[in-house]
This record gives C-alpha cells, sequence and structure tokens, in this order.
C-alpha cells in the first residue's frame, strides 16, 4: 500500500509536470523561400534557439513564398511571423485586420534604440506600426575595374560625363550596361525610379509623391525621355530588343568578363557580382550613379518587411524573436557571413571593419545620404501597387515607340491620382 | 366480358400507394440519386460554390486580402469592356493564339497521324519520340526554348556564326514587339502537337480496314482515301478536339507568363496573365475575378456552338 502511495504520488507530479514542461516551449514559425539565401540565413536565424530554449524557432522553406503566406494568411492560418516584399503589402494587410499592430513591443522592447526613426516610420499605417522593414536597399553603379583601366575610362559623375564614356565605351565595341529584364520583368522600374531621382533629383519625386506636383511636371518627364533615348541608343544589354531577352546570367557574365562596361545594380546584387567576378578573376567596383548635377544621390528602398501574424496564438513570443533577429548584432552577423542587406539599424562600427571596404563603404555612403537629405524613393518601396504595376509595365510600350514618354506620365498620374485619393500611398520619409 | 384497365396513379398519394410506381421510383430516381450525391455534394463544395461566390467577387472591389468588398455591380465590367485598353489588347491576342492553335497544330497532328499510320515497324518509336514533349514541365520546355531562341547562345546565332551572317538568324525573337506572341505560341505547339496527333492516330486506328479496301477497289488515290474515308472517321475526335482547343486558348497562361510575362510592351499579353497580374499584383481581385467571368463566358459560348451543332445532327 506504501509502495502503491508512493507509485501514484510520483504518478500525479508527472502527469502535472509534464503538460507544463511542453507548454512551457513556444514555438515561433517563419515561412521562407527555398534556396541559396536560406541556407545562408537559415543557420544564423536559427542561433535564436539559443538564447532563451522556451522560445523556439522554426523555419518552414516554402516556393513562392509570398503568395502561399497571404493565401494562408487571409484563410485564417499562416506562420507567426509574416514576411511581405515591402511597405505597400503591408498596408492592404493591415487594413485588412491581418497583421497586429507592434507599438506597444515596439516600446516594451526598445526597438526604437536601435531602429533609425524614419525606418519605423516605414512601417506605420493609420499611426500604428504594423512591420518593421528589412534588406536596405539602393542602385549604385558597377564598372569592371581591367575594363576602365585599360582604356583610360574613369567613372563619370554626371549625366554629361556619362553621355561622353558611353559614347567611347560603344567605340570600343563594348556594352555600356550589362542589364536585362528577361529574369525579372519589374528589372525595369529600377532604371525609372533612378532616372527620376538622378536627372530630376529627390526633391521633385518626393513634391509627386506627396500629391503637389503631377508626375507630366517637365522635369519627371524630362527623365524618361532621357531613359528612352539611352535605351534606344542600345545602352541597356545592346538594344531594346536585347534587353528583353538578357537574363540574369547575361548581367553578371558579361560585366565580370569584361563585354560590357558597366551595370546599374541593387546593392543586392553584391554577392552575386562577388562570385561571377571571384569567378573570371577580374576587379569589380561601384560608384554612385551618375546625376544630372554631380551630387552623390542614394535612392532607398527595402527588400521586405516582417510584421506578426493576427492569428498568432503567441505574439509576445514572435515580437520577441523579432526583437533579436533586428538587432545590430544578428543583422551585423547575417552582413558579414551572407553579404545580407542589412535592416536599417545602427550596425556598430566593429561589424563593418571586417566587410570588404567597398562593400562597409557603399553602407556608409548610403547612411550617409540618409542622414543628409540625399536620399531618394525606389518605386517598389513607396509607390502604391498599381501605380508600381503602371511603371514598370508601361514604360516598356515607350521603349517599343507604342506611346511618348508624356503619355506615360499621363498614364501614371491618371491612376497615382486615384490611389492618392484613396490614401493608398505608404509611408513616405518627409524632408 | 369485363375488361379491367389498371388506372395510372396521378395524384401524389396514389403514387405512393402503387407498388409499381414506387418500384420504378425507386429504381430509376431514387437509387441513381444516392449514388451520384457524393459525388455530386464535393463538386457543389468544391466547384459550384467557388464558382458563385467568384460571380459575386466579379462585382465587388474585393483586394483579394481580407474580407472588405464593397459591392458595385457591373463596374468592373462596365470598366474592362469600355475603359480598359489593356483587356482589348489581351483579347485580340487570345483570338490570335486561338487562330494559330486551331491551324497549325491541326494539320501538323493530322499529316503525321497519317504518315506514322502506315508505318508497320518502329512506329511507337516514332510517336515516342514525338509525344515526350508533352509530359515536359511546362517551366522546362520554357527554359530550353528561351536559350535555343536567345540571341547570343541560341540557334540563331549558331547558324549566323556558320553562315558568316550579322544577326540574320539571331534575333531577340522573345523581345520584339512583333515576334512575341508567335514565338511563344510555337513553343507552346512544340509541345502540345505530339498529344494532339496520338488522339488522332487512335481515332485512324479504329476505323475499319474495309473501308479503306472498299475505297481502293473504287480506285481512290492517297488524298482521296484521307478525304472521303479518314476525315469522317476521325470527325467527331478532330472536332471535340477543336472544341477544347478553342477553351484552352482562353485559358493560355503558363507559357506566356514564364516566358515574357505579356511583354514587350504588352505585346503577349492575354486574358489569364493579365487577370493574374490585376489580382496578385496590382491588389484589384474583383476585377480580375470580372475577368475571369468573361473567359468563363467564352468558353460557355464556344460550348453552345458545338451543342448546337450536335442537336442539328453533326456527329461530335
Amino acid at each position: 500500500m506504501k509502495h502503491f502511495k508512493i507509485l501514484f504520488a510520483i504518478a500525479v507530479l508527472a502527469l502535472t509536470l509534464a503538460p507544463v514542461g511542453a507548454q512551457d516551449v513556444t514555438t515561433v514559425s517563419m515561412w521562407f523561400s527555398e534556396g541559396s539565401t536560406l541556407d545562408c540565413w537559415g543557420p544564423i536565424m536559427l542561433e535564436f534557439n539559443e538564447v532563451d530554449p522556451s522560445v523556439q524557432l522554426e523555419i518552414v522553406p516554402q516556393a513562392d513564398t509570398w503568395n502561399v503566406t497571404r493565401t494562408a494568411v487571409a484563410g485564417g492560418g499562416g506562420p507567426d511571423i509574416v514576411r511581405t516584399p515591402g511597405p505597400s503589402f503591408v498596408y492592404e494587410m493591415a487594413q485588412a485586420g491581418l497583421i497586429l499592430p507592434m507599438d506597444t513591443f515596439a516600446e516594451s522592447m526598445g526597438w526604437g534604440d536601435f531602429f533609425f526613426d524614419w525606418a519605423l516610420d516605414l512601417g506605420l499605417v493609420d499611426g500604428q506600426l504594423y512591420s518593421l522593414s528589412d534588406e536596405l536597399e539602393t542602385l549604385v553603379m558597377y564598372y569592371n575595374v581591367e575594363v576602365f583601366e585599360e582604356h583610360g575610362w574613369t567613372p563619370p559623375d554626371t549625366m554629361e560625363e556619362l553621355n561622353a564614356l558611353a559614347e567611347e565605351v560603344e567605340a570600343a565595341g563594348l556594352t555600356v550596361f550589362s542589364h536585362g529584364n528577361a529574369s525579372w520583368r519589374p528589372t525595369n522600374e529600377h532604371f525609372v525610379g533612378e532616372y527620376w531621382t538622378q536627372v530630376a533629383g529627390p526633391h521633385k519625386v518626393y513634391q509627386a509623391l506627396s500629391g503637389e506636383i503631377p508626375w507630366t511636371d517637365e522635369s519627371l518627364v524630362g527623365a524618361i525621355e532621357l531613359l528612352d533615348a539611352h535605351m534606344q541608343a542600345g545602352w541597356y544589354g545592346g538594344g531594346v530588343d536585347l534587353y528583353f531577352t538578357n537574363d540574369g546570367v547575361y548581367r553578371r557574365t558579361s560585366l565580370a568578363e569584361g563585354s560590357a562596361a558597366m551595370n546599374i545594380e541593387g546593392s543586392w546584387a553584391i554577392r552575386g557580382t562577388v562570385d561571377y567576378f571571384g569567378e573570371s578573376g577580374m576587379t569589380w567596383d561601384w560608384v554612385p550613379v551618375p546625376s544630372h548635377d554631380g551630387t552623390d544621390y542614394y535612392t532607398i528602398g527595402m527588400g521586405n518587411t516582417s510584421s506578426i501574424n493576427a492569428n498568432s496564438p503567441h505574439p509576445e513570443a514572435a515580437a520577441q524573436f523579432l526583437t533579436w533577429y533586428f538587432s545590430p548584432a544578428t543583422q551585423g552577423k547575417m552582413l558579414t557571413n551572407c553579404l545580407k542587406g542589412p535592416a536599417p539599424v545602427a550596425i556598430g562600427a566593429d561589424v563593418m571593419a571586417e566587410l570588404d571596404p567597398r562593400i562597409a563603404r557603399l553602407y556608409a555612403e548610403l547612411s550617409d545620404a540618409s542622414a543628409n537629405d540625399r536620399y531618394g524613393y525606389t518605386t517598389w518601396t513607396f509607390w502604391p501597387p498599381k501605380s508600381d504595376v503602371y511603371i514598370y509595365e508601361e514604360v516598356e510600350r515607350v521603349w517599343t515607340g507604342e506611346i511618348t514618354a508624356m503619355e506615360y506620365s499621363e498614364g501614371l498620374q491618371e491612376l497615382f491620382a486615384e490611389e492618392l485619393a484613396a490614401g493608398d500611398i505608404p509611408p513616405i520619409p518627409t524632408r | 366480358m369485363a375488361v379491367y384497365v389498371q388506372k395510372k396513379p396521378t395524384t401524389i398519394s396514389e403514387k405512393l400507394a402503387d407498388e409499381t410506381w414506387r418500384r420504378k421510383f425507386l429504381r430509376n430516381v431514387l437509387i441513381p440519386w444516392i449514388f451520384i450525391a457524393p459525388l455530386l455534394l464535393l463538386h457543389i463544395y468544391v466547384v459550384t460554390v467557388p464558382a458563385v461566390q467568384g460571380i459575386y467577387m466579379s462585382m465587388t472591389d474585393w483586394k483579394g486580402v481580407g474580407q472588405n468588398a464593397n459591392f458595385v455591380g457591373l463596374e468592373n465590367y462596365r470598366e474592362l469592356f469600355f475603359e480598359d485598353e489593356t483587356f482589348g489588347k489581351a483579347l485580340g491576342n487570345n483570338i490570335i493564339w486561338m487562330a494559330f492553335f486551331l491551324t497549325v497544330p491541326f494539320v501538323l497532328a493530322l499529316f503525321s497521324a497519317t504518315m506514322l499510320s502506315q508505318i508497320k515497324r518502329g512506329g511507337m518509336i516514332y510517336r515516342s519520340i514525338l509525344f515526350i514533349p508533352y509530359v515536359l514541365a511546362s517551366v522546362v520546355t520554357i527554359t530550353i526554348w528561351k536559350n535555343l531562341l536567345n540571341p547570343q547562345r541560341g540557334i540563331g546565332a549558331a547558324v549566323d556564326n556558320i553562315l558568316g551572317l550579322e544577326k540574320v538568324f539571331g534575333i531577340a525573337y522573345l523581345g520584339r514587339t512583333e515576334s512575341a506572341l508567335m514565338s511563344i505560341a510555337f513553343i507552346d505547339n512544340w509541345h502540345f502537337w505530339g498529344f494532339l496527333m496520338i488522339l488522332f492516330l487512335a481515332a485512324m486506328q479504329a476505323i475499319p480496314p474495309v473501308l479503306y479496301d472498299a475505297a481502293k477497289i473504287d480506285g481512290a488515290n492517297r488524298w482521296q482515301e484521307f478525304r472521303h474515308v479518314t476525315l469522317p472517321g476521325i470527325r467527331p475526335v478532330v472536332l471535340f478536339m477543336y472544341m477544347m482547343v478553342a477553351i484552352w486558348s482562353f485559358l493560355a497562361f503558363d507559357y506566356i507568363f514564364l516566358s515574357t510575362q505579356g511583354g514587350p510592351g504588352g505585346a503577349s499579353e492575354v486574358i489569364a496573365t493579365l487577370l493574374y497580374k490585376n489580382a496578385f499584383f496590382r491588389f484589384e481581385a474583383g476585377y480580375g475575378a470580372a475577368m475571369g467571368v468573361v473567359i468563363s463566358i467564352f468558353a460557355g459560348f464556344i460550348i453552345m456552338i458545338f451543342v448546337t451543332l450536335r442537336r442539328r445532327g453533326w456527329d461530335i
């Protein structure tokens, strides 16, 4: 009887404690695109599981992650951490009540201490914080150092210098910019955004985004006309028709092997550039995209955002992971190990010192530009969805001669005005 | 002699009281419905309800995210037909696509099936070779052909190199507005026509050989045999495939989206690619649903034509 009582007591104790032990571990789920990015990011993100054994991250690889995520979230499921391709997508989800406002977490977990002020503002919808921006991006002009040295060229600062250089590049039988959109059609918008910023200037773009001036403003239309002229001259990939069939492999190999001199591309391309130049044995470097007056303007963009699913049973645990993930230490590690574009957080000088000086310079310049009013706007981050699709789809009709730059701008103005009136414009950092 | 004529039950109570009627009802009505009920319920759940929802959504401004959807009546349809130039262009491309697929693969498949039906030994090898492209995934086919049609490293560039020409064959077939749509149609057809050929070949093999013997006795040549024996023999299959291909032409999506995404400059845009962009890129799911309904109406119209012809005695 005595043994029975002891066994009974042990059994009761075990039954009481076992569920408590199981409940102590909270799993935070995150869906992520399969591929080489996850191969590098994944192990670093899973280091979170060593920080607090009671909260564990689970990464679920997915194909076509964004479409899978929004379908699942809309259906009442999905991961705890909802990643979107940019702030404009957050707006729609927040309006639909699919993601949680995170202001209380931001305050209690001190997100404002390490995020840049303007970066947190990007996640605001109707005054509440719904997302944290990740992967700070900009566009720069990469060039092949050996090709430039061989011909005695220097990288251009102004559009005028670029014109003169392009003539020399073509005379040397090379392609000016190794480009094409066969792998990713929205590539088109990179150039539209850059030409608006570099030719008309970021202040004009800001005025248009704020609705103060129309997109048919002379300076903005002039930028599209100049882009079209450069396109027709065959600067981009060797010709308009070739631009439409040149893929990502062409873009990287032609620059790395020296059949093209330059390439205007995003900071996200650094990793590929390092790999391809590593194979060709040539040297790459970068300069800011030439502007009309020689000022170094950098368009700012965000590669993706993170939010907390409104259906998440444990939003605090999700916020705990976000705090760790966006910390300067984690972002610094992902930058040095994977060349991941960092979140807009203050990364320490020690981390930057470990980087290739060209990459460190890029982020230092970008930081300096954002602090000194030399920043512009990338279309996929700051334009509403319909206008954004219009920008990269319809510009092809300008390049194929179907419509003029003015007609293109008029179409955009009409659409943008509708979205502006509907309040669909993502938050824009004020100047 | 009295003649008893059994009175047929007319009212419900008489019918239920009548044993024969009850048995007939059970055998001819109730049991078939019981058997078909699970499938019918499943169909209602996965097809009918979503279809009705889709029609309703096409009359809303639903963004595709969340539950907010305001009823806008026929506004989406008005915009589609009277304002949206892109839709008109996409519809035109669908019609060009249909015209291509109702001619080129049919001619190729009929010709090849006729030739293959004559082969007595080794025919299976040819059939397999011609059918293989059909079992390839669209993404594989497109990847292969994007490389083959690449102006720098494709077949055209190789031909130019051999002949010493400068960009005569090595041109950007998918990058030119005048050739993009037809180039994709060519690629899709490369994958599709083998399937059509196998169907026609199977139909030809079902034609009784005595008909060919009789034709030969009557002095028919090869063309006359084809025209008066083969074609009438496979007519139901050909016409059925005509109907299916016409419907499929309005559903064309994967080859176009994987190769050009409707570009350059909308030159290869079709309704399905436009629908996808509106629903998933522009957050206009209600408008996209209206396009989906229009595609269904076109398909219904095509089916109606064939049903009408069948009722008029056509052997379809």
